[in-house]
C-alpha cells in the first residue's frame, strides 16, 4: 500500500510512539489538493501528533508521509514547506508583526515574484490586519494575534496549512466569526489544508472531509454530513454531535427488530443484522418527534430547555435517558408518546451474544 | 551549503565542545584520578579506601568503610555516652574528619552566600534606582580576585586594627577578633559566592511573566501569596542552581581559607594540594576523586529537580519596578528601610574589602599615602629587563583570553544547554558529565593539565605538547562554559517549545531557530553567562601559567601573583594590591561593556 | 605502626644537630675583610672564556628574574664574561616539581641548570626518581671549597648553595618582650601573639618546623606544637599574606628572616616592629642552592656559570639583590647590609642526609595535628 499518488497530503500505515506509549498506530490519511480536512477527536486521541507528523516535529516509528506526492518521512520541518498555526499561535514575542509575518521569507522566496514587502503587505492586507505591521504581539488581542498567524504561516505559500486547534483560545462568537474568515481564505488562495480541533461542530461547519479519531486510531473518515448521519462507531455516533445511543439484542423476525424496555423497535431491512445479535443503536434527537412516525414509544419528559430556535427535551425511555430535539411549539409534560423513523436508527456496532 | 552547515551546526557544536572537553579536560583529569583507581595497569580501589578508612578524613564515618556491620552499634554506643549532667547534654567528641569540615564549612558558607545574595536580587530586579544597570553589571566583580587580594581586602577591613572595628569604636562598640575564625572564612566566601546567587536570581526574577502574578492578584491572591504561589516557584532553579554551585566551590575552596583561617581550619583541598606539593599523587588522586564524585552527585541530583520543573512560559513582559527613592515616604516603608539596612551590609561585606585593597595600594608600610606601587607598575612597564612583568602585555593578555573565552564559552555552553533541554532518557546524566569542569578540583585539573598537554602526550612516536595562548583559551573556556550552560538552560527549558517549531515550519534550520529565536528571548541568561565566562578567564590562574608557553602569556592575575614575589620594593604586597586595582578597574569596565553590548541585543 | 618506628630510627640520627659559627651577632657590626678588587676574570682562564658558548637555560622562580634582580645581573655579567654565551631563564609555576614530574613521565628536560633548590626539595627529587635529575658538580667547579661549612647540606656535591637566609623571630618590641627560647613561647605571656606558615607550602614556614624538630627532638616537637596551639599560635599559608597580618597588627611576633631590617630602614620608619630575635640563640639556615640537571646539553658552560655564581663579586650582588647571605665564606657586604641583617650566633639547619627519608613524615604528621577535626 506504499504507494505514493499526488494527493496533497498522504499518511500511510503511519505509528508515532514515545517511548512505551503508542500515540499513533498505524494511520492511514488521504488529503486531496485543496481540500479542508479536519482531525478532530477528543485530548490525547493523537490528532495534535498526526498534525505534527505531517510538520515533521514527530518522526513516525512506522510508515510514510507524503505531501504533493513526495515522500517527506525523514525530512526536517524547514524541508517540507508547510505552514502551521499553532493553539497558542507561538507568535515570535521579540519581533513586531511584520517581522513576524516576514520570518518565512527569510528561508523561502515570496510567491509569485513579489519583493518581500509586498508580500508581507498582501497577507497583512488577506487577514484584514494591514496598518498594524509595526505593533508588538504582547499588544494584540487574541483573535489578532491569531491572524497574524496566520498570516505568518501563509506567507511563504506552502504547499500545505497545518492549523492546530488555532480558534481554541478565543471567545465563541470570535471563534465562530474567524472560522468563516479561515474558510473563506482557505478557499480563495485553494490551500490544501489540515486542521486539527477537539470541537466537533467546528469539524462539521468549517470542512470539506473529517477524520474521527480516538486512541491513536482514525474511527472514520468522510464528509461531514456522512459522519453526522452514519456514524461508523458508537464512538463518532457519540462524539459527533447529540446522539441517543443504545444496545439491543436482535431478535429473529424479519424485517429486524430489537426490545428495547419490553418495547420492540423495528430496524430498517438495510442495517443488515442477523438475529441473535448484539447491537448498538444510535438515533439523532432531532429525528426524535413528538408527531407521529413510524414507531411510537412511551417516555416521561424530565427536563425541558429552551434554545431559542428549539428545544432540548430530555426524557426518560424505561430507565434510559433519551434526549429529543424539537422545533415544536407545546411541548408535553411528564408521560407522553414520541415518535421516530426506523431508517434513522444506526447500527453503530455490534457484538455476537455469548 | 550555508543551509548544509547550519543543518548540522548544532550536532557539530556538541562534536566540537565534546573534543574540546576530551583534549582539555577528561584526558587530563582522567589521567589524574587514573592513579586513584588503577595500580600497575590493574583497577583498585585500595587509594580511595585508604582515605576512607582514615579517621583523619572521614571522622567517625571511617567505621562505614572499616567496619561496616558494626555502625549501629558504634552509633549505639554513641548515645550510650551521652550523659545528662547539670550544665546540660555532655556529647562524647566526635570527630567528622577533613571531610566533614570541609562539607559543614560549606553548608554554612552557602547559607551565608543566598542570605546575602538573594535580597540583592530583589533590589536588582524589583527596584528602579540610578546605577542599577551598572551595579547589576558589577556584581560579578569578586569572582574575578584571586584569593590573596581578597584577603588583603578582608584583613585591612575585618583585621584587628581594620576599618571594621574603627567603625565599631565610634559607636562604642567592638573590637571584634574575626581573623582566624570560621565565621571570617564563611563570609569571606559569601563575598566570593553572594553575588553568584544574586546574578543567577535577579535573572530568573526578570523573566518572570508580569501576567502571571496580575492573574494570581484578580484571582483574589494578597501579593504575598502571589509572590509565594507565582513567584517563588519560578525562581526556586536559580536559586538552588546558585546554592548548588556555592556549596560546590566552598567545598572545593583553597587559597581564602588558609590566607584568612589558617591551617586549623584547613579543608581537603588544602590537603590535596599538600599532596600534590609532595608529588604523593596517588593520594592526591584519590581525594580528587572523591571530591568529584561529591559533587558530580550533588549536580546529577540538582539536574534531576530540575528537569522535574514544570516549564512556565515566559518571554511575556517582567515585573514592573518600583522607585528605590520614593520621597519622604521611603523613609517610613517597613520594605525600604530593610533594603536600606542591607546597604550597610553590602558596604561592610563586599565594598568595604574592595575599598580597602584599593586603599592599600595607596599606603605605604608607614601608614602614609603613596603613590609608590603606581610608580613600580610604570617603572616595570618602562623597563626593558628580560623577566621583567609588564602590567599592559597582561591587562591586553586577559582582555584577549577574555574575549578568546567569551566567543568560545558562549557556542559550547549554548550547544550543552540545547542538548540538555531535549528530553531524552540520560539527557541529565550527560549535562551532569559536561558540567564536571565545575566539579573537579583546580588543583587537579593543573595537575592533568601539566602531566598531559605541557609534557605532551607520545602518539605515534611524536610527543605532541599542547600549549601557548589557544591552549590557554581552550582550558579557560572549558571552565567557564558550565556557567553559560546554567544561565541558559533553565531559561531555555521554559520557552514555548512551540516557537522554535514554528520558526522550523517556516523553513529555519534548528540552528537557525536557536539564533533568531530562543536565544534574542534568553538573552539575559546568554548576557549574564558571557559576563561569568569573562569572569572566570580573567580571574583564572592555574591553567594559565601552567599552559602559557614561555613567560610572555602573562595575565592580570599571573602578574599579580609575580609581584607579589618581586622583592624590589620590600617585602610588602603593595605593587599586588597596586595591579590587584588596576585588575578591578579593568574587569569592572569590561563587565559594564558586556551587559551594555548584551543589552542592546536583549528584546 | 611501620612509620612511627621509622621515624624513631631515623630520629636517632639527628643527634649531631649540624651547627657552625656565626660571623655576627644580632646587632654586632663586626670587622670583616674588605672586599678584594680583583675581578671576576680571574676564577677563569681566558681561553675557555672566548671558546665556551651557546645557550645556557636556566630553571628558575619567577622573582630571580626581571628588573633590578640577581638573576638579570648574573645575565648580563656572565653574558659580557662569556660574549658567546646567552642565559635563558625559564620560570616554571610549580618550580622544581616541573622537573620531576617530567623525569618520572619520560617528557624531555629543557633546561640546563636549576637555580633556587633547597634541601627539602633534594630529598624529594631523590624519593620520586630512580635516576638522579642531578649531577654532581663539586669536582668540576672552582669555588665550592668556599662554601660555609653548615650549609654544605648535599654531600654528594649535587646542590650548590649560593646564598641563604636565617628563619627567625621578628617582633615589635613595643608590644612583647624578645621570648629567648622555645619553651618561651609557651608563656600565657605570649599568648596568642605569634604568626606562622604553613609548614607544607611556606618555605619559612617549613624551615620553623624543622627547628622545632632540631630543638625539641623528634620526639617532642609534636608536643611541642600541641603546646604552641594551646597558646594560640596562628598558621597562615605563605609568608606573604602572614606578613601583611603581622604588619596589621594581627599579631606582635612573626616566623620571618633575619634579613627584615634591611627592607624596613630609614627615615620614619618604627623599627620597634622589625626587631630581629633568635630562640635559644639559634637561626634556622636555609640555603637556597643552584644544581645542573643530569640531562644538561651544555654542562661545560652550566660549570663556568656555577663558578661564576661562586664568585665574590657575584656572590657580594646576589646577597644584596636576594636580601640574603652569601654562601661564600668572607664576602665582603656593604655597609648597610652588614648593619641591618643580622646572622645567628648559632646557624643549625638539617642536612640531605638527615631530611631524606623522613622530612615529608615530620610536616605530614604536624599537619595532621594541627589541621585535625
Amino acid at each position: 500500500m506504499a504507494t505514493v499518488t499526488d494527493a496533497g497530503v498522504e499518511l500511510d500505515g503511519v505509528s508515532v510512539d514515545f517511548g512505551d506509549v503508542s500515540a499513533l498506530n498505524d494511520v492511514s490519511i488521504t488529503v486531496e489538493h485543496g481540500e479542508f480536512f479536519t482531525l478532530v477527536g477528543p485530548s490525547g486521541c493523537g490528532k495534535t501528533t498526526t498534525l505534527r507528523a505531517i510538520a515533521g516535529f514527530e518522526s513516525p516509528t512506522e510508515g510514510t508521509v507524503a505531501i504533493d506526492g513526495e515522500d517527506v518521512t525523514g525530512r526536517p520541518p524547514e524541508d517540507r514547506n508547510v505552514g502551521v498555526v499553532f493553539q497558542n499561535y507561538a507568535l515570535f514575542p521579540h519581533m513586531n508583526v511584520r517581522e513576524n509575518v516576514a520570518y518565512g521569507l527569510r528561508f523561502r522566496d515570496p510567491p509569485g515574484g513579489v519583493s518581500r514587502r509586498e508580500r508581507v503587505d498582501e497577507l497583512l492586507e488577506l487577514v484584514d490586519m494591514a496598518g498594524l505591521g509595526e505593533r508588538d504581539p504582547t499588544e494584540l488581542s487574541g483573535g489578532q494575534q491569531q491572524r497574524i498567524a496566520l498570516a505568518r504561516a501563509l506567507a511563504p505559500g506552502p504547499e500545505v496549512l497545518l492549523l492546530d486547534e488555532p480558534l481554541s483560545a478565543l471567545d465563541v462568537r470570535l471563534r465562530e466569526r474567524l472560522r468563516v474568515t479561515l474558510r473563506e481564505i482557505q478557499q480563495s488562495l485553494d490551500i490544501t489544508t489540515v486542521y486539527v480541533t477537539h470541537d466537533q461542530e467546528e469539524a462539521l461547519a468549517i470542512s470539506d472531509r473529517v477524520a474521527v479519531v480516538a486512541d491513536g486510531e482514525i474511527e472514520q473518515v468522510g464528509s461531514p454530513e456522512q459522519i453526522y448521519r452514519s456514524p461508523a462507531s458508537r464512538f463518532v455516533a457519540e462524539f459527533v454531535g447529540d446522539n441517543n445511543v443504545f444496545e439491543a439484542a436482535v431478535d429473529g423476525s424479519d424485517p429486524p427488530r430489537v426490545s428495547i424496555d419490553d418495547q420492540t423497535v423495528p430496524l430498517a431491512a438495510a442495517s443488515k443484522v442477523t438475529p441473535g445479535e448484539r447491537v448498538t443503536l444510535s438515533i439523532r434527537p432531532e429525528d426524535i418527534s413528538f408527531d407521529e412516525r413510524d414507531v411510537a414509544i412511551t417516555a416521561t419528559v424530565e427536563q425541558v430547555e429552551f434554545l431559542g430556535d428549539a428545544y432540548r427535551v430530555h426524557c426518560e425511555w424505561g430507565e434510559m435517558p433519551i434526549l429529543v430535539k424539537t422545533t415544536h411549539d407545546e411541548i408535553p409534560r411528564e408521560t407522553t408518546t414520541i415518535w421516530f423513523d426506523a431508517p434513522d436508527v444506526h447500527v453503530v456496532g455490534r457484538s455476537v451474544t455469548e | 551549503m550555508r543551509e548544509r552547515a547550519e543543518r548540522f551546526a548544532v550536532p557539530l557544536g556538541l562534536v566540537t565542545t565534546v573534543s574540546v572537553l576530551i583534549v582539555v579536560f577528561y584526558y587530563p583529569v582522567g589521567n589524574v584520578f587514573a592513579d586513584a583507581v588503577s595500580s600497575d595497569g590493574r583497577p583498585t580501589l585500595a587509594p580511595i579506601l585508604d582515605v576512607l578508612t582514615d579517621p583523619f578524613y572521614t571522622g567517625i564515618a571511617h567505621h562505614i568503610f572499616t567496619d561496616p556491620l558494626g555502625v549501629p552499634a558504634g552509633i549505639i554506643q554513641w548515645f550510650l555516652a551521652v550523659e545528662l549532667s547539670p550544665s546540660g547534654l555532655d556529647l562524647p567528641p566526635t570527630s567528622i574528619g577533613l571531610f566533614g569540615f570541609t562539607a559543614y564549612q560549606a553548608a554554612l558558607s552557602t547559607v551565608a552566600s543566598v542570605a546575602l545574595g538573594l535580597p540583592g536580587a530583589y533590589l536588582l530586579s524589583r527596584y528602579e534606582f540610578p546605577g542599577r544597570h551598572t551595579i547589576r553589571s558589577l556584581t560579578i566583580l569578586p569572582f574575578v580576585l584571586p584569593g590573596i587580594m581578597v584577603a588583603v581586602g578582608f584583613l585591612a577591613m575585618f583585621g584587628r586594627n581594620g576599618l571594621f572595628n574603627d567603625v565599631l569604636a565610634v559607636v562604642g562598640l567592638g573590637p571584634v577578633e574575626a581573623l582566624f575564625t570560621l565565621e571570617i572564612v564563611v563570609v569571606a566566601h559569601a563575598f566570593y559566592n553572594a553575588p553568584l546567587v544574586t546574578r543567577l536570581v535577579t535573572t530568573a526574577w526578570e523573566s518572570v511573566d508580569r501576567r502571571q502574578v496580575e492573574t494570581a492578584r484578580s484571582m483574589g491572591a494578597t501579593p504575598f501569596r502571589a509572590f509565594r504561589d507565582v513567584v517563588v516557584p519560578q525562581l526556586l532553579p536559580s536559586l538552588l542552581t546558585a546554592s548548588l554551585l556555592t556549596f560546590v566551590f566552598t567545598f572545593m575552596t583553597f587559597p581564602i581559607v588558609l590566607a584568612l583561617g589558617g591551617l586549623q581550619l584547613a579543608t581537603v583541598e588544602v590537603w590535596l594540594y599538600a599532596r600534590v606539593q609532595n608529588l604523593e599523587l596517588t593520594e592526591a588522586a584519590a581525594l580528587g576523586t572523591i571530591e568529584t564524585v561529591i559533587s558530580l552527585g550533588l549536580t546529577y541530583l540538582y539536574l534531576r529537580y530540575e528537569a522535574r520543573q514544570v516549564a512556565t512560559g515566559r518571554a511575556g513582559p517582567s515585573l514592573a519596578r518600583r522607585q528605590l527613592v520614593d520621597g519622604v515616604r521611603s523613609l517610613r516603608d517597613p520594605r525600604r528601610l530593610a533594603i536600606a539596612a542591607y546597604g550597610v551590609v553590602v558596604l561592610v561585606v563586599f565594598v568595604g574589602p574592595l575599598l580597602s585593597m584599593v586603599v592599600e595600594s595607596v599606603t605605604g608600610p608607614g601608614g602614609e599615602f603613596t603613590f609608590e606601587y603606581y610608580r613600580f607598575l610604570l617603572a616595570q612597564q618602562t623597563s626593558s629587563a628580560i623577566g621583567t612583568t609588564r602590567p599592559l602585555p597582561a591587562i591586553v593578555n586577559s582582555l584577549l583570553f577574555g574575549v578568546g573565552t567569551l566567543v568560545l564559552a558562549l557556542p559550547m555552553g549554548i550547544v550543552v544547554a540545547v542538548v540538555a533541554n531535549r528530553d531524552v532518557t540520560g539527557s541529565r546524566g550527560a549535562e551532569a558529565v559536561l558540567s564536571a569542569p565545575l566539579a573537579v578540583s583546580g588543583i587537579v585539573v593543573g595537575l592533568g593539565l601539566l602531566q598531559t598537554l605541557v609534557f605532551g602526550t607520545v602518539l605515534f612516536d611524536y610527543r605532541i605538547t599542547v600549549l601557548g595562548p589557544s591552549a590557554i583559551v581552550f582550558a579557560h573556556a572549558v571552565a567557564a562554559y558550565p556557567f553559560v550552560t546554567r544561565n541558559v538552560a533553565p531559561a531555555l527549558g521554559g520557552l514555548d517549545p512551540r516557537l522554535v517549531d514554528a520558526a522550523r515550519s517556516l523553513g529555519a534550520s534548528r540552528f537557525r531557530s536557536l539564533l533568531d529565536v530562543e536565544l534574542p528571548l534568553v538573552a539575559s541568561g546568554v548576557v549574564a553567562g558571557a559576563a561569568f565566562a569573562f569572569a572566570i578567564s580573567v580571574g583564572e590562574f592555574d591553567s594559565t601559567v601552567l599552559l602559557a608557553e614561555g613567560v610572555d602569556s602573562y595575565t592580570m592575575p599571573v602578574a599579580l601573583e609575580r609581584y607579589i614575589g618581586n622583592r624590589s620594593l620590600g617585602p610588602s604586597l603593595g605593587a599586588a594590591t597596586a595591579m590587584g586595582t588596576v585588575l578591578l578597574g579593568v574587569t569592572a569596565g569590561s563587565f559594564v561593556v558586556i551587559d551594555r553590548v548584551g543589552g542592546r541585543w536583549q528584546p | 605502626m611501620e612509620r612511627r618506628r621509622f621515624l624513631r630510627n631515623a630520629g636517632a640520627g639527628i643527634v649531631g644537630v649540624s651547627a657552625f659559627a656565626g660571623c655576627s651577632s644580632p646587632g654586632g657590626d663586626d670587622e670583616r675583610p674588605s672586599r678584594t678588587e680583583s675581578g671576576t676574570g680571574t676564577t677563569t682562564g681566558a681561553a675557555t672564556t672566548t671558546s665556551l658558548g651557546g645557550t645556557l637555560r636556566v630553571a628558575t622562580y619567577s622573582s630571580f628574574t626581571g628588573e633590578g634582580t640577581a638573576g638579570n645581573w648574573l645575565k648580563s655579567a656572565f653574558e659580557s664574561e662569556y660574549p658567546d654565551a646567552t642565559v635563558e631563564f625559564t620560570t616554571p609555576e610549580n618550580g622544581l616539581n616541573q622537573y620531576i614530574q617530567r623525569a618520572n613521565e619520560g617528557a624531555p628536560i629543557e633546561a640546563d641548570l636549576y637555580v633556587g633548590l633547597n634541601t627539602g626539595e633534594l630529598v624529594r627529587a631523590d624519593e620520586q626518581l630512580d635516576d638522579p635529575l642531578f649531577q654532581s658538580l663539586s669536582e668540576d667547579v672552582a669555588g665550592v671549597d668556599g662554601i660555609k661549612d653548615g650549609l654544605q647540606v648535599d654531600p654528594e656535591g649535587r646542590a650548590i648553595p649560593y646564598d641563604t637566609g636565617y628563619i627567625s623571630l621578628v617582633y615589635d618590641e613595643n608590644e612583647v618582650e624578645q621570648p629567648e627560647t622555645f619553651d618561651a613561647l609557651l608563656e600565657p605571656a605570649y599568648e596568642g601573639d605569634l604568626i606562622v606558615q604553613n609548614a607544607q607550602q611556606s618555605d619559612p614556614g617549613r624551615a620553623f618546623l624543622l627547628w622545632t624538630i632540631l630543638a625539641k627532638g623528634v620526639d617532642g616537637y609534636l608536643d611541642y606544637w600541641q603546646g604552641l596551639q594551646d597558646n594560640g599560635v596562628r598558621i597562615m599559608s605563605d609568608w606573604n599574606p602572614s606578613y601583611e597580618a603581622y604588619m596589621n597588627d594581627e599579631a606582635p611576633m612573626i616566623v620571618s628572616y633575619s634579613t627584615d631590617q634591611v627592607y624596613y630602614h630609614g627615615e620614619g620608619v618604627d623599627m620597634a616592629k622589625h626587631q630581629v630575635g633568635f630562640l635559644n640563640d639559634q637561626g634556622y639556615a636555609n640555603p637556597e642552592a643552584m644544581a645542573m640537571f643530569s640531562s644538561a646539553s651544555n654542562g661545560d658552560l652550566g660549570r663556568r656559570f656555577v663558578e661564576f655564581v661562586l664568585s665574590e663579586e657575584a656572590q657580594a650582588q646576589i646577597a644584596d639583590l636576594n636580601v640574603q647571605f652569601p654562601a661564600v665564606e668572607g664576602v665582603e657586604m656593604d655597609e648597610e647590609f652588614t648593619r641591618y641583617a643580622y646572622e645567628p650566633p648559632e646557624p643549625v639547619t638539617f642536612t640531605y642526609e638527615e631530611l631524606a627519608g623522613n622530612v615529608s613524615t615530620w610536616i605530614e604528621d604536624w599537619a595532621r595535628q594541627v589541621a585535625s577535626k
